[in-house]
């Protein structure tokens, strides 16, 4: 107790961090557009946002793999979000920016329809994802944040991206 | 312990076991007794030197085991054991455990103890003799090796005194040499700082503390005169404080004197000698200048500096010796490396028999140590003349040169667009000028960086005797190896991946191509078949042949069995030519041995040859006499980083083909492309060429015009035609892994960057063929 009493200063910031873990961590996101959704990732598994660039097709891929783009002397796959997310099509407009994210020592880009903003949130705002979303898998959806005048979909990328992976090999076993 | 500790053993062990293995090979079979020692000590001071390194680093499972096989390798060594195939079997295995414990290791696990039972053979070999090596046999000859490491020059006028010492110092006794070793050195340093009066006062308290700490290491030699000198030293280094400048001169080349005959001493240890000198004038002498500071008038001045003029005055040595005793001081860099090498712990028995006899004899031992020094203690450069460089360095550094390349291709590209445009000519001669030298630096660059890489196949090549001899030893058959080029240098990763595919080829070749002893004099031929393996460089590439004279392929028995197989048909059989039949060896669960053994037979073996070699971008020909043997021989690329290939285009896409797969290009009129079976071929010359409709395989609508080309590759003897509708043109590319889920399956092996920094994927032609021929025959068998 005295030495609480000896630092004031201390003793407010730790009450200030206990008050936040208490309601939960504080998250840093990067928000971006896919469709009419909003949707955010941990600002720390992004590497880089780059504009539009070459994309170089591979055939035979799984559909929703764009092509390989060149970074900087690195060739990694870019997923078109929209597809993945079975949207349609659109054509590419000035906002499309490619995000290179790193999960589990894989670099993969992917597309989005636009960069938002950079953002922190407190976890305690955010829910569990819905029991049933129609039509989507929903395992690569963590959570949803509520923000105050609008709904943030929080993305599992490994599940994202891995999940996808086992998906395909699923049908291509049973095709064959 | 200390990671790096550890990674610096498991490195030097690694070679060393290799090395060990490769010498336990050849003593087998080593021709003269000459050669058989120098293989034995070889092999004994490789496993020494492991279990020295291990029980520093307390790994007691390989200490034990080491000791083990060493006391056995030290009874052959010293010819108390014949070599029996026995006694190398149990050392070979030993070797096989050693790495296995070293494998442990590496992998973060503990090493497991040895197996029990090789243990025991050990020992029963060591000791089986034990008693006729009891009594020291003075009628047998010391192993030559002893007279190469046994004399110095300055004990050969003055032997030393055969040292006695109990089993527990010697097993210090290198540890102790080398304490002695850097004592001499630090007195060195601490003489050279008396004559500065600055650091006249921290230079004596260092001697004196050196000196202390050199008493016990003395001591421990029980070397009384050793002992007494270094006390004199330690008593005068306290004395030095109030010394004048002059007497300390006088004594600091005295010390200088003590240092010479401690260096002397630390090397005759290594053979186990005392040496000893008249000392008493020099320690007398050497004592009263610390004491007064006064010198004898007759010694005063007379030495003029020089150590060797010093010890005479002082009748420590005699004028003759000064020669021999300079030279050893002179020569004293490279000396005690090979010395201490050469000193494996030597057996208490023969060594008092041993010392004197040679002794006896001192011109004989100087020839011989003459002639030992020319041949097993090459002039050592003091400075280091190789670096230890992490892998991952190299590559990042290649990686580099990677992107340099691109970076240059697309400056020369500019360069070729700039004569285009509206600018003064002499600028644009100027720019081609300098892209012109970028290009030529670039290419010296990436050679050199290319040769940092390279390894002799050597590495790979050693290994090899132990396979054969394995492999025979098995299947009781006479096989002799001939290496040649084992010198040839190729990339690293070239290396590495050679290693499976030749080990296949020749557990095959002596398996399946060389006959068992009887039936090969049935047909005429020399008891002891011959596999030969040479490398060589070829331009670019380096071919590798592993031929041997056994019983070669029979034509008939592959073909039935490819037919068995679904691989051809009866028809296309008779089309195809010998070396396409032989080819099929290297079809995925191709066996002909009628069953399975331990040693091949699973038909998996020449299809990782097959599969290893193209991910190198080789090519493998199989060449074969009925009853004469056969030949496969390799060709690779020196380096699988960089490479030529042809750019082509299909639909609006380019791709890149390695130009090492393409034979040629043709331009086929529509009307000479037929269909059969509902697969498009085309007739080239005198044989039919199956296509490969490059637009369906790449996802490109198809078109109905004709102007397409046909690019022809071959692999094993396999050709197919790819249909493209462009060629850009020939191209250096650098291969950049695809290696991301999402880019598996389709028919890319890589991909590269072109000069405008678009991404160009690299087509698979393996697996173009191998899908053709695969659709080809499941249709095939789906009409039958």
């Amino acid at each position: 107790m005295a030495t609480e009493t000896q630092a004031p200063t201390t003793e407010d910031i730790n009450s200030v961090i206990s008050q936040a873990s208490s309601d939960g961590e504080l998250l840093q996101l990067v928000s971006f557009e896919v469709g009419d959704e909003e949707y955010a990732v941990p600002i720390l598994s992004v590497q880089e946002i780059n504009r539009m660039m070459q994309i170089t097709r591979v055939p035979q891929s799984p559909e929703f793999v764009e092509g390989v783009i060149n970074l900087r002397g690195k060739i990694i796959p870019v997923i078109d979000l929209r597809k993945r997310f079975g949207l349609v099509e659109l054509e590419n407009s000035d906002d499309v920016r490619i995000i290179v994210v790193e999960i589990a020592s894989r670099v993969i880009g992917f597309t989005v329809d636009r960069v938002n903003e950079v953002l922190r949130i407190n976890s305690s705002i955010v829910e569990p994802p819905p029991a049933m979303v129609c039509g989507l898998d929903t395992d690569y959806v963590q959570g949803v944040g509520k923000l105050d005048d609008r709904l943030l979909i929080l993305l599992n990328l490994e599940k994202l991206f891995t999940a996808v992976e086992i998906a395909e090999i699923d049908k291509s076993s049973q095709a064959a | 312990m200390d990671p790096s500790l550890l990674q610096d053993f498991l490195t030097e062990s690694g070679e060393l076991i290799d090395q060990l293995d490769t010498d336990l090979v050849r003593l087998e079979t080593a021709d003269s007794s000459e050669e058989a020692q120098e293989l034995c000590n070889g092999c004994f001071r490789a496993l020494h030197t492991i279990k020295g390194a291990a029980s520093f680093l307390g790994l007691t499972a390989v200490t034990t085991f080491a000791h083990a096989a060493e006391d056995t390798l030290n009874r052959l060594r010293k010819g108390e054991v014949d070599v029996t195939e026995q006694v190398m079997d149990a050392l070979l295995q030993s070797a096989d455990v050693v790495k296995g414990m070293i494998e442990q290791l590496s992998a973060g696990e503990e090493a497991q103890d040895g197996p029990k039972d090789l243990i025991d053979t050990l020992h029963a070999i060591a000791e089986g003799e034990a008693a006729a090596a009891d009594t020291p046999d003075a009628n047998t000859p010391p192993p030559s090796q002893d007279a190469g490491k046994e004399p110095d020059a300055e004990d050969n006028a003055k032997p030393g005194v055969p040292l006695n010492l109990g089993p527990q110092k010697l097993d210090l006794l290198e540890f102790m040499i080398t304490d002695l070793q850097d004592a001499a050195k630090h007195i060195g340093e601490a003489v050279d700082g008396l004559c500065n009066d600055a650091t006249l006062e921290e230079s004596a308290n260092y001697l004196a503390e050196v000196c202390e700490e050199m008493e016990k290491t003395a001591e421990f030699f029980e070397l009384d005169e050793m002992t007494s000198l270094i006390k004199v030293l330690t008593s005068v280094a306290g004395k030095l404080h109030d010394a004048s400048h002059e007497v300390i001169e006088e004594i600091a080349i005295r010390i200088k004197a003590a240092k010479t005959l401690i260096d002397q001493q630390a090397e005759a240890l290594n053979d186990l000698r005392a040496l000893s000198w008249p000392l008493d004038t020099f320690c007398s002498r050497l004592t009263k200048l610390a004491e007064d500071g006064s010198i004898d008038d007759q010694v005063k001045g007379q030495h003029n500096g020089d150590v060797q003029a010093l010890l005479i005055l002082d009748g420590v040595i005699e004028q003759g010796q000064i020669e021999i005793a300079s030279t050893a001081t002179v020569e004293d860099t490279p000396e005690p490396t090979v010395q201490k090498a050469e000193t494996p712990k030597p057996a208490t028995t023969d060594e008092p028999v041993a010392a004197p006899e040679e002794a006896k004899d001192p011109e004989e031992k100087d020839k011989a140590e003459k002639d030992t020094a020319g041949s097993r203690a090459p002039a050592k450069p003091v400075t280091e003349q190789t670096i230890r460089v992490e892998v991952s360095r190299l590559e990042s550094l290649l990686n580099l040169v990677g992107q340099l390349v691109l970076n240059k291709n697309r400056v020369l590209a500019l360069t070729r667009n700039i004569k285009d445009q509206p600018i003064p000519p002499e600028m644009a001669e100027d720019f081609s000028d300098a892209a012109g030298d970028l290009d030529h630096l670039m290419s010296e660059l990436q050679v050199s960086v290319m040769r940092t890489r390279m390894q002799p196949l050597a590495k790979l090549f050693d290994r090899y005797p132990r396979v054969i001899r394995d492999m025979a030893r098995m299947t009781d058959k006479k096989i002799n190896l001939e290496i040649v080029g084992k010198d040839t240098e190729v990339d690293k990763s070239v290396l590495e991946m050679l290693a499976d595919p030749l080990v296949h080829i020749l557990r095959n070749s002596s398996d399946h191509g060389v006959e068992k002893p009887e039936d090969r004099t049935k047909s005429g031929k020399s008891e002891i078949g011959t596999i030969r393996l040479e490398a060589e460089h070829q331009g670019s590439h380096v071919r590798v042949a592993i031929t041997d004279d056994g019983k070669g392929l029979d034509r008939e028995v592959l073909g039935q069995k490819a037919i068995e197989k679904g691989m051809t048909t009866p028809e296309k059989l008779e089309q195809l030519s010998d070396e396409d039949v032989f080819g099929f060896i290297f079809g995925a669960g191709f066996s002909t041995a009628k069953q399975v053994s331990d040693l091949s037979g699973r038909g998996v073996g020449m299809d990782v040859v097959r599969t290893n070699i193209n991910k190198l971008n080789g090519t493998i020909n199989v060449m074969s006499k009925k009853g004469q043997g056969t030949t496969i021989e390799i060709l690779i690329p020196l380096t699988v980083a960089i490479m030529p290939a042809m750019v082509v285009g299909v639909g609006d896409h380019v791709y890149s083909i390695p130009l090492q797969s393409i034979v040629e290009i043709v331009r086929p009129e529509l009307d000479e492309i037929k269909s059969v079976s509902g697969h498009p071929v085309m007739k080239l010359r005198d044989i039919v060429l199956p296509l490969v409709d490059m637009r369906q395989r790449l996802d490109e609508p198809p078109v109905d015009d004709g102007s397409r080309f046909a690019v022809v590759v071959a692999v094993g003897g396999q050709r197919v035609g790819l249909c493209v509708d462009r060629l850009v043109g020939q191209q250096e590319i650098v291969i950049k892994p695809l290696d991301d889920t999402y880019m598996q399956g389709g028919p890319f092996s890589g991909a590269t960057i072109q000069e405008d920094g678009e991404v160009c994927l690299i087509l698979d032609v393996i697996q173009l063929i191998r899908s053709n021929s695969t659709t080809v025959n499941s249709e095939t068998k789906a009409a039958a």
